[in-house]
């Protein structure tokens, strides 16, 4: 009787929890639209086109499913920590520190491809979860905050791959312009998943990162604690938690949930590491507003990952036939944002918990 | 004051309340907590607007849409939370808003200068150099007081001023209050201590629900007969049985936390609780009741002494391994420890029962196990809710004690620690954990009480330690345990002194 | 070591200093008053924008200096609205307007120049660079001081400034009391929201003056997200001098001195790896120093 129960409340709970994301949506199209009117470009025709070509023709949903792999991946990484309340800025550091790591190993990793591709993945997926502890470390140990040092970490962790692939690493036999690594073994990268286009198994990973994320945060007892802590880290506390073996745990699984999305981009799409392949693209900056608009819930990032993906491959659709900058896309999504945190904070206030003569201790303040 | 109504959301904070103040006067507004007083004050000092009604000053028409419009009028408030900048002297609190200025420049010294003359004037006394941070808390009220001197109020309100004080310093506030009404101010009390209405008032005016009650000249009523307006209902004084006490759960020896300057937080501190009573530690708040609580659940780690607990020493051990040995925790500040505003209630609920066979097996969730045991917790408690995915946030203060108090209780522990278990919440609510807790203590279960409402640690206690300074300075049982008595060590004196 | 050399480290660290000491102060007075506003970085590299924008179209100065301002200053008032005021909550505000922004200049850019990436033009007019004659002429001092700009020495002019308005009169110390005690602040009467709110644009003027210094000081050019961290930078110098405008001044110089001395090194060491120390030492710096900020804090 309760299971009935729940399954009515189900619909306008659903509808409840999407109605604000939908608001901020239509908010961030209509200011993507103003901004196309300034262009002198009339917006109706330019979305009809944008979304014809992101999510409507079938080579197009294609290349969106393509680059939403990595968005999505990112976006679980990111909600795996912002979750927690361990503000992770720097997953596109430890997806690019990741991504390198597993690249250079399937390169010289000796023995059948196979094997030496999965102990790739693996070490890619270690290094991750270690450049994610280091800012951990750090703020467990001396509080510093780790909004600053993980975002420094991205900028370390970009030059320095840099200087590798320009230096010692750097393919030699192909473009001499060019600075990237070989390319992996074939035996290594992922299956296509159509003939026509580059759609690969790393989509299905990405799915299965989702699924994790998931089971992680609904079904197990360190999703409960460290949702908690993210809360309010005094009541986790309190109730018993050990603090920093979550706080370990989840910036492990971060960081080395980050260096699955640039590993699959690398084995799936690339089948080798470029200079900027990861940082330009703006895959973790895309996941992490993904993860924003979702309140992060895995199942939303998911989808408003996909969302986003579409909108820059409509974005660089129209930049190619209508001379629009792609950019719009990033205008689009960032004004969601915004209108997202500010459309919750309307849905708080109505809700003001209503205390009663609140009297606390004034000695302790 | 008339007609005045302030709703929040479905709420009546205040419905038609009338207020009248004459000069010279003390009025006392008195009621339970959630009576609605505060709002009341809050409109009258322009912190809130009402959501109707109005307000006249000396015939006037006044509308108060900030503090600033109240103080211009020559309003003042002493708040129950002190409005204070602790890291600026007592100097620039007591100026702050009409600062002496030298040109463009903020004259510290000329604020020294002003204070000392308002010290002077009205017999308060306290150095002006000072740090407020550093001033017990007898002094900041002080300083609050002198601060609304300073901006020359005529009408002064007190919310619930002897909250934080011992039962001398109240007694020291009872007379300034008297003086500044002989100096000609008038002065708005509001509190639910009646004793205190009786020493200083001059007319009594009962709220009740945000309504309006009754008033009277206090030479016309008695205690009793506030108290019945005030609760709406005769209080039957509660009938305890004796304690069978059975043996020690919680021994406390030498228990040290040192601070970060030379004085220990807690110093030497030792007590015992035994299975089947309910002990109860009084003190003012900030002498080390908070740390000792956080010493004893893990959440610090005490620096020496010996926590045993069944037998077993459980000093430094982690939160976590402390609540298995048997301690549950009702936490002295809801909103801090004892939940979060964000989680459901069965997240709130299931909090220290997450890893109990019930709720989850190998580090996999039960969610259906959570769900019928957060439910039990909700109809057995009494917890008002909309669902279990109600918001924490979302509970009224009552409600959500209770459900922490269900939740800290279904533990089943030999020993509960129970820190300031009703603070903040209706009367109902309170009478129902006092009877959860005696309940426990019927079960043969041993309870700390931490408490700074001295009324609740003498009705509920079989035995009471004072803390003083992080000390425990006196043990008393519940036959000859006097608010006298315990006052007097509350303040870090001697019984012996004080009767010499 | 020649002498030379390590003149035109400390001329090359006084250059790096003024766009960081500038953002530095405007993250200080916000966590002053008590808001911590992420979008340094975003209001810093509008300012870049704009005043480079304004310099090639108008030819004039002071406009692009203004521009560079009022954008800054404008994108602080994004910021005042939806966190201040509408409490919306602050990395979410943050990350958004710095990615924001980082696209809208990229969009602006080809949109008004039809350029991707760089706008380098002969048209744009430099800032003037002082080289009094006298000091030009002495040997060490002339090099340390040779070409700085206007902006390099009205930074710590504006921190002199900053420092006396908030530490001596009495504004000033109405403002550090909203960051003391928000409720006892408007308890009597200080409008604590509004003065946060006027902060937050302060600080947004001051990140643009400060992307106006980084724009137009060493380069005149405006590079995609030409400010690569900085406004984090800022926050970590702006934490490290205790949000006090005179201690900035020195946390500022030092990250400016890692970044001198990155460009110094470069002709040694690839550019790749000397491009990290700054980074590097942000968070070596916050490590270094973080007993003393959490006792402080404590």
């Amino acid at each position: 009787m309760k299971q009935s129960h729940n399954a009515k409340e189900l619909g306008p709970r659903l509808w409840r929890s999407l109605r604000q994301p939908l608001i901020a949506v239509a908010f961030g199209l209509l200011v993507g639209a103003l901004v196309i009117l300034a262009c002198g470009q009339n917006p109706i025709a330019v979305y009809i086109e944008m979304f014809n070509k992101s999510f409507f023709t079938p080579y197009y949903l294609f290349s969106t499913l393509t680059r939403a792999t990595p968005i999505i991946i990112c976006a679980m990484a990111t909600g795996m920590a912002w979750r927690a309340g361990y503000i992770n800025i720097g997953v596109e550091g430890q997806m690019v520190t990741g991504t390198f790591v597993a690249t250079v190993c399937a390169l010289f990793i000796p023995g059948p491809p196979i094997l030496a591709g999965l102990l790739a993945w693996i070490a890619g997926m270690i290094a991750g979860a270690l450049y994610a502890l280091l800012p951990a470390v750090l703020t467990w140990k001396f509080q510093v905050s780790m909004v600053i040092t993980s975002l420094m970490l991205n900028y370390v962790a970009n030059y320095i791959t840099s200087y590798f692939v320009t230096y010692p690493l750097k393919d030699t036999a192909g473009d001499g312009l060019a600075l990237q690594t070989p390319e992996i073994h074939e035996l290594m990268r992922l299956p296509r998943l159509s003939t026509t286009s580059t759609f690969n198994a790393g989509f299905l990973i990405a799915v299965a990162v989702m699924i994790f994320m998931v089971f992680i945060t609904t079904r197990t007892v360190f999703g409960y604690e460290s949702k908690m802590g993210g809360f309010n880290p005094s009541f986790a506390r309190y109730g018993g938690t050990k603090q920093v073996k979550v706080m370990i745990i989840t910036m492990a699984l971060s960081g080395a949930i980050a260096s699955i999305a640039g590993t699959a981009e690398v084995f799936g799409l690339k089948y080798r590491y470029a200079d900027g392949m990861l940082s330009s693209t703006s895959y973790a900056w895309t996941g992490l507003m993904a993860a924003l608009i979702a309140d992060l819930n895995p199942v939303g990032m998911f989808f408003v990952s996909i969302f986003l993906s579409g909108l820059q491959i409509g974005g660089s659709a129209i930049q190619r036939s209508l001379g629009i900058p792609l950019e719009i896309a990033t205008i689009i999504q960032c004004c969601i944002t915004l209108f997202v945190s500010v459309k919750l904070i309307f849905k708080v206030r109505q809700k003001k918990p209503v205390r009663d003569d609140v009297k606390e201790g004034g000695a302790q303040a | 004051m008339k007609h005045i109504t302030k709703v929040y959301g479905s709420l009546y904070a205040n419905n038609d309340v009338h207020l009248t103040l004459d000069k010279g006067e003390i009025l006392a507004v008195v009621g339970e907590n959630g009576a609605g007083k505060s709002t009341l004050m809050k409109i009258l000092y322009g912190l809130e607007q009402p959501t109707s009604g109005e307000i006249y000053l000396n015939g006037q028409l006044q509308h108060f849409r900030s503090p600033h419009d109240a103080i211009n009028q020559k309003i003042g408030m002493v708040q129950q939370h002190f409005m204070l900048l602790n890291p600026c002297t007592v100097a620039e609190n007591i100026v702050y808003g009409r600062e002496p200025r030298k040109g463009l420049f903020f004259d510290r010294e000329e604020a020294v200068r002003v204070t000392e003359a308002l010290c002077e004037k009205y017999g308060l006394h306290i150095d002006p150099r000072r740090l407020v941070g550093d001033c017990p808390v007898g002094l900041q009220q002080r300083v609050e007081i002198l601060k609304v001197l300073y901006q020359d109020a005529d009408i002064i309100i007190f919310d619930e001023p002897s909250a934080v004080l011992t039962p001398q310093e109240v007694n020291e506030l009872l007379r300034t209050m008297r003086k500044l009404a002989e100096m000609g101010k008038s002065l708005i009390i509001i509190t639910h201590k009646l004793h205190e209405v009786m020493a200083v008032a001059d007319r009594v005016m009962v709220m009740r629900l945000g309504r309006y009650i009754q008033e009277m000249p206090k030479a016309e009523t008695s205690i009793e007969e506030m108290s019945y307006l005030m609760v709406g209902r005769r209080i039957v004084e509660r009938q305890v049985p004796p304690r069978k006490p059975t043996g020690t759960v919680l021994d406390v020896q030498d228990l040290v936390l040192a601070g970060s300057e030379a004085k220990n937080i807690l110093d030497h501190f030792s007590i015992h609780v035994d299975g089947g009573e309910i002990v109860g530690i009084a003190g003012v708040s900030g002498n080390g009741q908070s740390e000792l609580i956080q010493c004893l659940t893990g959440l610090l780690q005490p620096t020496s002494g010996k926590v045993m607990l069944k037998g077993q020493d459980v000093a430094g051990k982690t939160v976590g391994e402390i609540r298995t040995a048997g301690c549950a925790c009702i936490p002295e500040d809801r909103y801090l420890w004892g939940c979060a505003a964000k989680a459901s209630l069965t997240e709130t609920a299931i909090m220290a029962h997450q890893r109990s066979s019930k709720i989850s097996r190998k580090g996999l969730l039960n969610n259906k196990g959570a769900r019928d045991f957060t439910q039990s917790l909700l109809e057995g408690y009494d917890v008002r809710n909309s669902g279990q995915t109600q918001k924490a946030g979302e509970l009224s203060g009552g409600n959500i004690q209770k459900l922490i108090v269900a939740r800290e209780i279904e533990q089943h522990s030999p020993l509960l620690i129970a820190a300031e278990p009703t603070r903040g919440v209706d009367i109902g609510a309170m009478e129902f954990i006092h009877n959860k807790l005696l309940e426990k203590r019927e079960q043969g279960d041993a309870v700390l009480l931490i408490s700074s409402e001295l009324t609740e640690i003498m009705s509920l206690s079989d035995r009471i330690y004072v803390i003083y300074e992080g000390r425990a300075v006196g043990e008393f049982h519940k036959a000859d345990a006097t608010e006298e008595g315990l006052g007097i060590l509350m303040m870090g004196g001697k019984l012996n002194e004080a009767v010499s | 070591m020649s002498s030379a050399y390590i003149a035109s480290i400390i001329n090359s660290t006084l250059r790096s200093t003024t766009p960081i000491l500038l953002a530095a102060l405007g993250s200080a007075i916000c966590s002053r008053v008590g808001v911590f506003n992420v979008a340094l970085e975003a209001q810093m590299l509008i300012g870049c924008f704009f005043s480079i924008a304004v310099n090639y179209a108008t030819g004039s100065l002071l406009l692009a200096v203004g521009a560079g301002i009022l954008s800054g200053a404008l994108v602080g008032l994004v910021v005042a609205l939806l966190q201040v005021k509408y409490k919306a909550a602050d990395m979410v505000i943050g990350t958004s307007l710095n990615l924001l922004v980082q696209g809208g200049t990229t969009f602006l850019l080809y949109l008004l120049f039809g350029l991707r990436g760089v706008l380098n033009d002969p048209k744009l007019v430099p800032l003037y660079k002082i080289n009094l004659p006298v000091i030009r002429d002495i040997p060490f001092l002339g090099r340390v001081l040779e070409n700085l700009t206007i902006l390099d020495y009205i930074c710590y002019v504006v921190a002199a400034l900053l420092f006396v308005w908030l530490f001596k009169t009495v504004s000033g110390f109405h403002i550090l009391s909203v960051g003391i005690n928000k409720a006892a602040a408007e308890s009597l009467g200080t409008k604590a929201t509004r003065i946060q709110m006027q902060m937050v644009i302060l600080s947004g003027a001051l990140c643009g003056l400060g992307g106006t210094a980084l724009s137009m000081g060493q380069v005149t050019m405006f590079t995609e997200n030409m400010t690569s961290g900085r406004g984090f930078i800022a926050m970590a110098a702006a934490s490290l001098g205790m949000s006090h405008p005179l201690l900035t001044i020195f946390s500022s110089l030092f990250f400016g001195l890692c970044q001198g001395i990155g460009l110094a090194l470069q002709n040694v060491i690839k550019s790749q790896l000397t491009m990290t120390l700054p980074y590097v030492a942000t968070i070596v710096a916050l490590v270094l120093f973080s007993r003393r900020s959490a006792r402080r804090q404590a």
